[in-house]
């Protein structure tokens, strides 16, 4: 494909920091290749910004190719963009027609307080994860890998969550600033393999307790999430999620 | 660069077989008390399988422990990007392999500037590796009947790579980090992301603490500790354009390399044949993709320097598969430094395809007609959409255009058997040390390392170290505290307060370009000599021309970009250094001078034999070179042919 | 019982209750709707049927009380969540975009649940206020059933009321139905379209059901 070049208007949410109220500021930005990830469209903003002594956007990313999940922010208000199954890093510019007018906000949630423009603080997800998104098992401590046999079909089940990247769009694509999808792909990835069973009834409780004390909201079933999610993380697993959270609350002692 | 005076490093390989060596070693360590571990503080920096790995063992063991990233999460360290596999010689699919051949693979594969001991554990612990991801939870990709897969990798000959469909690096990264967090649920991780590491904290010639800067509140911090584990990667940033990702840097380890523990191979750096090519000026990083598909694409350019027909339009008579031309038996699958170097010539020849020149054609035209669309679709369905995604072109139509990309470093920070620098109680794991792989790395053998390194020997190692000495108590107000953080702090403000015109990005681009043209995949004496005196101006340049914009005290981007560049400015002139030194040509490192005839790699042994180690003494001045020679017993030396 | 208040006061335990109340009361339409298709067989019918209802006495208190009791937690656990949804994303989006390309009206129904669920609030107070106490419409003592409730969906603005409140609840339940199942664990590749399927059918029959009688009644003037 060959490139082509764009001009654009930028509307991005410019904030300091966490304690300063912030504003959006409109930027003319234009030579913008076809070919850019959306991304390096920033870098030229900021290169530009640097250039005219103003301050860059500031924006998180770290891998660039969709695996890391740093990247992230509402473009005209869809999480990573208009494409599914897409990060912001991998987003690219063809995308957009000429003249387009592009809205940039951060991630937003009581959950994910802005640290600084479209930084967000997403270590929420980390004391999730904290609370029981693990298996027990210390170094050294195990058996031959192929002492236990997991079906194919499980283990390619327990993939399908496990592929979760961490960004949080599903938290800043729903309207209720729902942490679900996070919470249940890692719920999902362990319960779904042996090596996860023991643990699974103090797993989910703790997770879900750690969920709601971050202030997340709760699921209402809206699905946004799953349009969002960049991984393909799929709604069946917050079922899955609340079926252990019924199963640890009636048929375990950890209730 | 003048070399100075030459001293033999000591490895602390044990005596003895090579078999034996791994536990005669763990039989001479001292060990801790179990009740008097939680009185050792130790410092670990970096997150990724290494630094993940071994933060979650140590605080198993019972050990205080401190985490460092630079991301927001320890989740997202680069080894989350590693696509193909993790080897392993457990020989589960009865194809031949053991822990020797593994070894063997290894050792030759690095062109024999490896050290046998190291790799011999490596390939000896790579088992336990398996079984503990397995039991952490890693769904590694399994049989119908549920036991676990193996594919054959980077041209191995045996299958031996355990793999998570396309992202077996963020499984396991995963999996340490989720063994991580439990340590943290504990308390006894202590759990510090968003921090970059200044500066190294030496007390009485012993590593003793970091010197951090808050990236969120710009605020410098000391942390201290009773030994440092740095696992904090790779330095192919060095480059600019790499496979790595932003916050791949060479600054934690060039800043302990100032305070004293010896770079060693820096040259020693791995290109990738497969990347997807740059489309222009503006652009930050290059994509990987997985070499797998030269098992089923094949490499060409048109015949017609500046042929600008669209591919399908040039017939077969006007296409030069180059690589089945000068490789016959071996075709496109060659190894990565010989399709890498076959490429840029092309390219430098002028054949090169794509609007920049820097792009030759991978073909699945005669493999879709063979197997089908489907077949095809099934194999690399989520390569080639990676693919289209990043390019707009669709590959089951068009061929896709790739050029090689740094993507690896061998070299490293030199540690020793016990994976110690040589700065007492500076311990370095994973990609940030240059132990394991020679002169170059097989395909899934550093997920492989990095993990042996922080499940499987730093737990014993640094136990080791911590039996055998003292540790006085330190405070923050110890001189060397106050020495650390203030030289830190005074030369962000410095970088801070320049005034120039061009931004940190400008200058590492510029030093990005100059180190792939010199120190890229061909390197010479003339275009290496020239490489350090652009570097040196350019470093001039930049501490007078630096434009740094926003506060210290905040999250501010642009000024931890400087700090990474202005280090780079300096690790570059050694990197160019040392290929200079290296008047041979091994795995990743190719000197023109040193070539066949036919332009294979030459080896010279007899003199290149060793690990180069350097000593830093000034910035600009020469650095005193150390060699550790390497000898070969168990792996008789032999030359590697892919004709 | 500890466990239980615990367990079903975090957020996902709040959302089985409500799935489960949701689903009661939607076995009580199903009743309500069957009783009052009476009206169609005919007067005899209906009475017969209503006076034998209120034959059943303490039964019928019970059966009334569980009935209060499901609206009550329904509705208190509605605000609750929908409160702490709302605290959830203190600052909204200056721009929201759906990228589910969801047919127009889910995507509607799953947005608006805390309003439709707030209108059959007011319907079903204006309801009982008409029925159970004949606040609104005063009629003679001893009416029979039959012309109590043919008098009521004849005045016009319980047509209004009334076929508003119906629909609206149709609405409620496009997304409430199936999103009971979901709340609940059950979702299965082999039954999910069955359940959303019938879901929309299910909202349908009950919102077409009971809107019909406000219909009826100005239509069909006796
Ligand atoms: C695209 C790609 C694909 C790959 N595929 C494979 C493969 O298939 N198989 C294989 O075996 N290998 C593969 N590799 C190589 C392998 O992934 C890496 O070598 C390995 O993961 C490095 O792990 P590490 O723990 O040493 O470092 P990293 O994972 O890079 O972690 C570095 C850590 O250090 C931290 N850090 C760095 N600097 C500082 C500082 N100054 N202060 C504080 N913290 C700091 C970072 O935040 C991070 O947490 C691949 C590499 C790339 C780039
Ligand atoms: C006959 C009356 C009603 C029926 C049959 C009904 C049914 C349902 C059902 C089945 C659900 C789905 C529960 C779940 O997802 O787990 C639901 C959700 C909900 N209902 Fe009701 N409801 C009724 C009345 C009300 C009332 C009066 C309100 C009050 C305000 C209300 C507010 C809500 C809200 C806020 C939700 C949650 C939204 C969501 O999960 O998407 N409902 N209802
Ligand atoms: C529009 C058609 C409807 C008609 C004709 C109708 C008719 C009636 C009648 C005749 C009663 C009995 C009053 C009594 O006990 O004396 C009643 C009660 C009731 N109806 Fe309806 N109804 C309709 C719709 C609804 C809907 C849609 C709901 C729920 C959302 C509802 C909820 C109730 C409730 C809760 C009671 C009280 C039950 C009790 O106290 O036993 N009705 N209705
Ligand atoms: S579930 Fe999807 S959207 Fe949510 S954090 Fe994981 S990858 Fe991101
Ligand atoms: S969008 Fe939100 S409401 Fe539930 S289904 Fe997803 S978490
Ligand atoms: S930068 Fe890593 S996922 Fe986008």
């Amino acid at each position: 494909m060959s490139a082509e070049t764009l001009t654009l208007k930028l509307k991005v949410w410019r904030q300091p920091n966490a304690d300063t109220r912030g504003h959006f500021e409109t930027y003319q930005l234009s030579g913008i290749s076809t070919q850019m990830s959306f991304l390096e469209m920033l870098d030229v903003l900021n290169e530009q910004l640097v250039e005219k002594g103003e301050e860059p956007v500031a924006f998180d990313h770290d891998c660039r190719e969709g695996i890391c999940g740093m990247c992230g922010v509402m473009i005209n208000g869809q999480a990573h963009g208009p494409d599914r199954e897409t990060t912001t890093c991998q987003l690219h510019m063809r995308r957009f027609r000429d003249g387009d007018t592009i809205v940039i906000e951060p991630w937003r949630a009581t959950a994910f307080p802005v640290v600084r423009d479209l930084v967000v603080d997403r270590s929420a997800f980390d004391r999730i994860i904290q609370a029981g998104g693990f298996v027990s098992v210390n170094t050294g401590n195990a058996p031959d890998a192929n002492a236990v046999l997991i079906p194919r079909v499980q283990q390619e089940k327990s993939m399908d969550a496990a592929a979760c990247i961490g960004c949080g769009a599903c938290v800043a694509a729903c309207k209720n600033a729902s942490a679900m999808l996070f919470t249940a792909a890692k719920v999902s990835h362990l319960t779904l393999l042996p090596q996860g069973k023991s643990e699974r009834s103090q797993r989910v409780l703790k997770m879900v307790a750690q969920m709601d004390e971050e202030q997340f909201g709760s699921c209402t079933n809206t699905g946004e999430c799953e349009a969002a999610c960049p991984a393909g993380i799929k709604l069946d697993n917050i079922a899955r999620l609340n079926r252990e959270y019924l199963r640890a609350m009636l048929c375990s002692s950890d209730g | 660069m003048a070399i100075a005076e030459s001293q033999i490093l000591d490895s602390k390989v044990p005596s003895g077989p090579v078999q034996e060596k791994w536990d005669r070693c763990r039989f001479e360590m001292k060990l801790v008390n179990p009740a008097n571990k939680r009185k050792y503080t130790i410092l670990v920096v970096g997150t990724g399988l290494a630094g993940g790995a071994a933060a979650a063992s140590l605080a198993e063991l019972g050990y205080k422990v401190k985490s460092f990233c630079i991301q927001d999460s320890p989740r997202r360290a680069h080894s989350i990007a590693a696509q193909g596999g993790i080897n392993a010689a457990k020989n589960y699919p009865n194809d031949g392999d053991s822990i020797w051949r593994l070894f063997y693979d290894t050792v030759k594969g690095g062109d024999y500037r490896s050290r046998e001991a190291n790799v011999y554990r490596l390939a000896q612990i790579s088992n336990n590796i398996i079984d503990q991801c397995a039991a952490q939870g890693v769904p590694f990709a399994r049989e119908y009947g549920g036991t676990l897969a193996n594919r054959s990798f980077g041209g191995a000959q045996v299958s031996r790579t355990f793999y998570c469909r396309g992202q077996t690096g963020q499984q396991l990264l995963l999996g340490a980090y989720q063994a991580l967090m439990r340590q943290v649920s504990t308390g006894k991780i202590d759990l510090h992301p968003r921090r970059e590491m200044m500066d190294l904290i030496v007390v009485d010639g012993k590593a003793r603490g970091i010197v951090t800067r808050n990236l969120v509140t710009g605020k410098f911090e000391i942390h201290l500790g009773d030994a440092v584990v740095l696992a904090t990667g790779g330095y192919g940033n060095a480059y600019y354009l790499s496979t790595n990702g932003n916050g791949c840097n060479v600054t934690a380890a060039w800043r302990c390399h100032r305070r004293g523990a010896y770079f060693a191979n820096p040259c020693f750096t791995q290109i990738h044949p497969t990347c997807i090519p740059r489309s222009g000026d503006y652009q930050s990083k290059l994509t990987l993709m997985s070499e797998s598909l030269r098992n089923d694409g094949r490499v060409w350019v048109p015949k017609q320097s500046g042929d600008r027909r669209a591919p399908h339009e040039i017939p077969e008579a006007d296409r030069d598969y180059y690589l089945e031309r000068r490789y016959p038996s071996f075709g496109n699958l060659v190894p990565r430094d010989v399709a890498s170097r076959a490429a840029k010539e092309r390219c430098d020849a002028g054949y090169g395809v794509n609007e920049t020149g820097q792009a030759v054609y991978l073909d699945f035209q005669v493999a879709i007609e063979r197997d089908g669309e489907a077949a095809i679709r099934a194999k690399y369905g989520n390569l080639f959409h990676m693919y289209h995604k990043i390019t707009g072109d669709d590959p089951y139509k068009r061929p896709m255009r790739i050029y090689p990309a740094i993507h690896y470093t061998m070299g490293g920070l030199w540690v020793d058997y016990h994976l110690q620098s040589t700065i007492p109680g500076l311990f370095v794991l994973g990609e940030a040390n240059f132990s394991d792989h020679g002169a170059n790395r097989l395909g899934a053998s550093a997920l492989m390392q990095g993990l042996a390194d922080g499940y499987f020997v730093i737990p014993y190692t640094i136990g080791d170290h911590l039996a055998r000495h003292q540790f006085e108590k330190v405070s923050d107000d110890h001189a060397a505290c106050h020495e650390a953080l203030e030289s830190s702090q005074s030369r962000l403000t410095t970088l801070a307060s320049i005034g120039g015109r061009r931004s940190p990005n400008q200058f590492h681009r510029q030093l990005g370009q100059i180190l792939w043209d010199h120190v890229g995949m061909g390197r010479n004496r003339a275009g290496l000599e020239s490489a350090i005196e652009q570097i040196r101006s350019l470093r001039a340049e930049f501490w007078e021309d630096l434009k740094v914009v926003g506060k210290n005290e905040e999250l501010n981007q642009v000024l931890e970009k400087a700090g990474r560049v202005a280090d780079y400015m300096e690790f570059a002139e050694l990197l160019a250094g040392d290929a200079l030194n290296r008047e041979e040509s091994c795995g990743g490192h190719f000197r023109e001078e040193h070539q066949t005839p036919e332009g294979e790699a030459l080896r010279d042994d007899d003199n290149f034999s060793y690990v180069a180690a350097w000593e830093f003494n000034a910035v600009g001045e020469p650095a005193t070179l150390h060699k550790e020679p390497l000898s070969f017993e168990s792996v008789p030396l032999a030359t590697r042919s892919y004709k | 019982m500890n466990w239980l208040v615990r367990c079903l006061s975090s957020s996902v335990g709040k959302k089985f209750v409500m799935g489960i109340t949701g689903l009661l009361l939607c076995g009580f339409l199903v009743v309500h709707l069957a009783g009052n298709l009476l009206l169609y067989v005919g007067a005899e019918a209906y009475n017969n049927y209503a006076h034998q209802l209120h034959s059943l006495g303490p039964l019928l208190v019970a059966a009334e009380i569980l009935l209060l009791l499901l609206f009550l937690a329904h509705v208190i656990l509605a605000v609750v969540t929908t409160r702490e949804n709302r605290l959830a994303r203190r600052q909204e989006y200056a721009v929201k975009e759906t990228k589910q390309g969801a047919p127009l009206l889910q995507g509607f129904a799953h947005n608006w649940m805390f309003i439709t669920g707030a209108i059959v609030l007011a319907f079903v107070l204006l309801h009982l206020s008409d029925f159970r106490f004949e606040a609104r419409l005063p009629g003679p003592a001893g009416e029979a059933p039959y012309d109590k409730a043919v008098r009521i969906l004849q005045n016009p603005i319980t047509f209004v009321g009334y076929f508003i409140g119906c629909l609206v609840l149709g609405v409620h339940l496009a997304h409430g139905f199936a999103s009971a199942f979901q709340s609940l664990g059950v979702n299965h590749p082999k039954y999910n379209r069955g359940i959303q399927c019938f879901g929309y059918c299910f909202a349908v029959a009950i919102a077409v059901g009971f809107a019909s009688f406000p219909l009826w009644g100005l239509l069909f003037k006796h």
